[in-house]
């Protein structure tokens, strides 16, 4: 317990130091570093998730219009509330980890055995200047960029499969859809999306730099706390934000009382 | 330390009993600091780089006596420091241009312009070819191209205390012959400064 308390404990005074950096990002090395870290997490990862994006979007809307004999208003309805405020910015942020998360903690844990982030600290360097700052800044950006296309291509890619299997045309869908979405449902998703960028690259960066060892062992237990830890704060970010924002959190299950 | 600080580059006085002789290194020139035992080493580097020194020990950096300084002094003492490590310290995500320009341009941005052409210059000084090394990932350096890569990236900075750790180490006779220039090359380029060989002593079993 007190082992978590410290590592919870050591994440936000991490979280600290890099909201009190950000100029640091000036800097022509972090800068390089920054925009390297946005093409890993964003650029290279679009292919992967505008296939399963739009997977996802038909998946959803095929299984409603089946089951429960959806019309028009419900597959849209369905749309805007699963994958615009809740499943987008979750598959965009389980990627991340997928990808990003596990990368940037091994990274960082190799650099730390094999003496790389001492060797910073002997040129002056903050390691965390030039190692956690861009990759936070930048993971978070990526994820908030990734959401949206996850949402584009998802709720893009069902609409067009519920018109083909429905009774209702494409533009009557997009009609419905623009009816029922509010700036509200973009601003939260993307805000939360940003916010889970920067809680997996926090936590998968503090694992990073402080493994539990210095042998090459200690390089897959970083990764597996970095990937579990970021996983669950992740989801416990959601809830609180559903909470927040729409007075609802657990589907429904936990609601405010206004 | 008897004597006083300030003809020093560099003055180590370690604690009694612990069997570690004394360092003192006049300013000016290419020294050696004489043999030292592994940990002593690693004390004395950890005691330059962080400009403290540990209890009962004394520790003077370029004439001045690090004991009584304020944070802002030891920042600006350490700013005059460079360290070389017998491994070179290379980042191996790197190649040796992003290594070499690294600490320039996180401490000094503005010195970035024109820093290729001399770059190119203490290479060919050295006898390198810079098309040839400047692409290289560390991995596929020799260790004498990390040595010089590690030089080049504390030459550029222009420190006034230069502290280089076993040159020697791991260099066939090419290598070392090669290395061996770096204090000449180092003093023709700042002739004030001092540069400090630090040799450790084979350990006795």
């Amino acid at each position: 317990m007190i082992g978590v308390y410290r590592e919870f404990e050591g994440c936000m005074r991490l979280a600290g130091y890099v909201l009190s950096r950000l100029p640091v990002l000036a800097k022509p090395p972090v800068a390089e570093s920054l925009t390297r870290q946005i093409y890993f997490t964003g650029a290279s990862a679009t292919a992967g998730i505008v296939l399963r994006g739009a997977f996802i979007g038909t998946f959803i809307i095929a299984y409603v219009i089946d089951v429960l004999e959806a019309n028009a208003a419900l597959a849209v309805k369905i749309l805007v509330w699963v994958v615009l405020r809740e499943v987008g910015p979750l598959i965009a942020a389980v990627l991340v980890i997928q990808r990003s998360g596990t990368a940037v903690t091994t990274e960082l844990a190799l650099m730390h055995i094999s003496g790389e982030v001492a060797n910073l600290r002997q040129m002056r360097i903050d390691p965390r200047d030039y190692l956690v700052v861009p990759r936070v800044v930048g993971i978070a950006v990526s994820t908030a960029a990734l959401t949206v296309y996850v949402q584009v291509i998802a709720v893009g890619g069902g609409m067009l499969l519920s018109s083909l299997t429905i009774d209702a045309s494409l533009r009557e869908l997009t009609g419905e859809f623009f009816a029922l979405t509010s700036p509200v449902d973009f601003i939260y998703s993307v805000i939360k999306s940003f916010l889970f960028g920067a809680a997996i690259a926090l936590v998968c960066c503090y694992h990073g730099l402080h493994p539990p060892g210095t042998s090459i062992n200690a390089v897959p237990k970083a990764a597996i706390n970095g990937v579990t830890q970021s996983t669950l704060l992740v989801l416990l970010l959601n809830v609180v934000f559903a909470y927040l924002v729409f007075g609802q959190a657990f589907f429904g299950l936990v609601t405010a009382k206004l | 330390m008897s004597t006083g600080a300030q003809g020093l580059a560099l003055g180590y006085e370690p604690a009694a009993g612990r069997g570690e002789c004394a360092v003192r290194i006049p300013l000016g020139g290419s020294h050696s600091a004489g043999a030292m035992s592994e940990s002593q080493r690693k004390r004395l580097v950890s005691a330059v780089l962080e400009v403290r020194s540990e209890p009962q020990t004394r520790l003077v950096l370029l004439g001045v006596d690090v004991d009584g300084l304020r944070p802002a002094g030891r920042a600006a003492l350490r700013d005059r420091i460079a360290f070389l490590p017998a491994d070179g310290g290379l980042l191996s995500n790197l190649n040796a241009w992003e290594n070499i320009v690294l600490p320039i341009g996180f401490h000094q941005p503005r010195r970035l312009s024109g820093v290729a052409a001399r770059v190119k210059g203490i290479l060919e000084e050295l006898g390198a070819d810079p098309g040839d090394l400047l692409a290289k990932l560390p991995e596929r350096m020799t260790p004498y191209e990390k040595k010089l890569t590690a030089y080049v990236r504390i030459a550029l900075e222009n420190p006034d205390l230069v502290l280089a750790e076993e040159q020697q180490r791991g260099l066939d006779s090419a290598g070392r012959a090669a290395a061996a220039r770096f204090p000449a090359v180092y003093l023709e380029r700042c002739p004030g400064g001092t540069f400090v060989r630090l040799e450790v002593a084979d350990e006795q079993p």
